[in-house]
């Protein structure tokens, strides 16, 4: 019998992270002065050995016996072989996630939220604090503060505390404090209150917040957490694959496809980054990092002249366009956008590294629902784009008839997000059409313009 | 600002949650659009004539400048750091 999950015991864990910092070259990050950043200029809001992480370029890293102890409360996490997907899809490739959403808060978040408050209570920091948008990553901190007897202080967007109220009961059932923002109790929430009563605040007045708490307390006792994008968001996130790599090893397996979800990137450098490594000593393997789709070149856009940029100084050229007034070329740029992205996960597409996809918001809905009534597990919304990604490789392994083996991240389950189902399960989600009036209206600036002709080269 | 489609909702990749229109328009600092407008909104209308219409050009070309060229994390943390100084 097939085995469906693959367990390793806890004295297989890894032992140390994977720093792919030293694999590859960063411009590094420059200060508003315009000059480097010096480790101090962070030490405000972060521990000095946090800050040790960030820079640093060694490549491997020991995670203290501490850590190891409370991961372990749902760690290793079990790579699944997804095989009530693969019978649903009839395809040859056999396909594997790691099921993160074991963890206690249900995604992948605690991987560096434990560490996290590990260096900060070596460190003496007796209080953090951090901005939550929908809760999952203050849910994930106010766990992790707990384990190890910390305040943990989360100022929560206030649209979403309004939406969520479980959450609020999540990070309280784990001894957090969990505030709508903006509150009164910094100059940040007060200025945003004053200018409006009934904001319905925003994750911009949220960090303001939760960084202005940690800076205006004299005692240096309390410090700031960030759960994506920087370096050691990432170095702590890559238990996930290195223990992928020695479940595949136990059952003779090797992934020839590697897909996450990129959000701020960290769920998907936890499963990737291992495999970058692999990848740069010369593996053959795809690593795709997918997220929402942007503005379409091609699909409903009439083939015209048009030209390239918004002021009209390119000279007119045929494209697909739905006009260059309906989408100035930064909006044109697909794939893997860069805004909000950690710098190193931006860096190895730069080099060629991995390869951004893109899926529409149908296409990941769809999927998760698929996922769900094969595996079982409902997805987080976030989730759900790399699910579209895996089955669109699952069946072009079937046109091909190939037997790729397909590792993708199973990044949070959706349990406390199932509002966002709602529209999917009401038909309101469409695939991008415009309306005859739109596509007149949208076509209209193209009428001075020429027309080419449809050519076709065979 | 034209409010007419204030009531229309999406799921917001940043906050994670269910949010209406109203909210994007008016996310971003100094109350302008959230820089991830276009990318989350083209999918149910035509979110660029829209911005061209009620943003001027000053800000439309400021969100496409956030979008393109965005500040790295770090020197955003640094820079929050500082405000936080100067109100504390």
């Amino acid at each position: 019998m097939t085995a469906k999950k693959i367990y390793l015991t806890e004295d297989e864990m890894p032992r140390q992270w994977y720093n792919i910092l030293a694999d590859i070259k960063m411009n590094p990050p420059l200060g508003p002065d315009g000059n480097p950043v010096g480790p101090d200029a962070l030490s405000a809001i972060f521990p000095m050995n946090l800050i040790e992480q960030e820079v640093s370029s060694q490549r491997w890293i020991d995670i203290p016996e501490e850590v190891l102890g409370v991961l372990k409360i749902w760690r290793p996490s079990p790579l699944v072989r997804a095989t009530a997907l693969e019978k649903a899809l009839g395809t040859p490739a056999k396909i594997y996630f790691k099921n993160e959403s074991v963890s206690p808060p249900g995604s992948h978040k605690p991987n560096t939220a434990i560490p996290q408050a590990y260096y900060n209570k070596v460190a003496g920091t007796k209080r953090i604090t951090t901005e939550t948008g929908a809760g999952q990553w203050g849910s994930a901190l106010s766990f992790a503060c707990n384990q190890f007897g910390l305040e943990c202080l989360v100022f929560m967007v206030r649209v979403s505390f309004d939406q969520k109220p479980y959450r609020k009961s999540m990070m309280e059932a784990w001894n957090g404090k969990c505030l709508a923002s903006p509150t009164s109790d910094t100059q940040a929430g007060r200025d945003a209150l004053a200018k409006d009563p009934n904001t319905p605040g925003s994750l911009g007045i949220a960090i303001s917040e939760a960084i202005e708490a940690a800076v205006s307390d004299k005692s240096g006792s309390t410090k700031y957490s960030l759960g994506s994008v920087l370096n050691h968001v990432m170095l702590h996130q890559t238990i996930i694959g290195l223990e992928a790599k020695k479940q595949f090893e136990k059952i003779g397996e090797y992934p020839d496809i590697v897909i996450g979800c990129a959000g701020g990137g960290s769920n998907f450098a936890g499963i990737a980054f291992p495999y970058v490594l692999d990848k740069i000593n010369g593996k053959q393997i795809e690593i795709y990092p997918v997220e929402p789709a942007a503005c379409p070149t091609l699909t409903k856009a009439p083939f015209v002249y048009d030209h390239g940029d918004t002021s009209k100084y390119t000279p007119l050229l045929p494209m697909h366009s739905l006009g260059h007034a309906f989408v100035p070329p930064p909006f044109h740029a697909g794939g893997l956008r860069y805004h909000g992205m950690a710098p190193t996960v931006s860096q190895l597409a730069v080099e060629g590294l991995i390869t951004p996809k893109s899926v529409t918001q149908l296409q990941a809905y769809k999927a998760g629902v698929i996922l769900t009534r094969t595996e079982g597990i409902i997805p987080a919304p976030e989730t759900n784009h790399a699910l579209a990604c895996v089955i669109d490789e699952a069946n072009k392994a079937k046109e091909e008839g190939k037997e790729k083996v397909i590792l993708f991240n199973w990044s949070g389950h959706g349990l406390i997000d199932l509002s966002a189902y709602d529209r999917y399960f009401a038909g309101e989600l469409k695939d991008f059409e415009l309306t005859d009036a739109e596509m007149e209206e949208s076509e209209k600036i193209f009428a001075s313009h020429p027309k080419p002709q449809m050519l076709k080269s065979r | 600002m034209d409010k007419s489609r204030d009531s229309l909702d999406r799921h917001c990749p940043r906050l994670g949650g269910t949010i209406f229109f109203e909210y994007c328009r008016t996310c971003g600092d100094e109350d302008q659009p959230c820089w991830k407008i276009a990318d989350c909104w083209w999918e149910v209308f035509d979110i660029m004539s829209y911005l061209r219409e009620n943003l001027t050009a000053t800000q439309l070309n400021q969100l496409l400048e956030k979008k393109e060229q965005p500040q790295p994390k770090v020197t955003s943390l640094i820079d929050l750091i500082e405000q936080a100084r100067l109100r504390s």
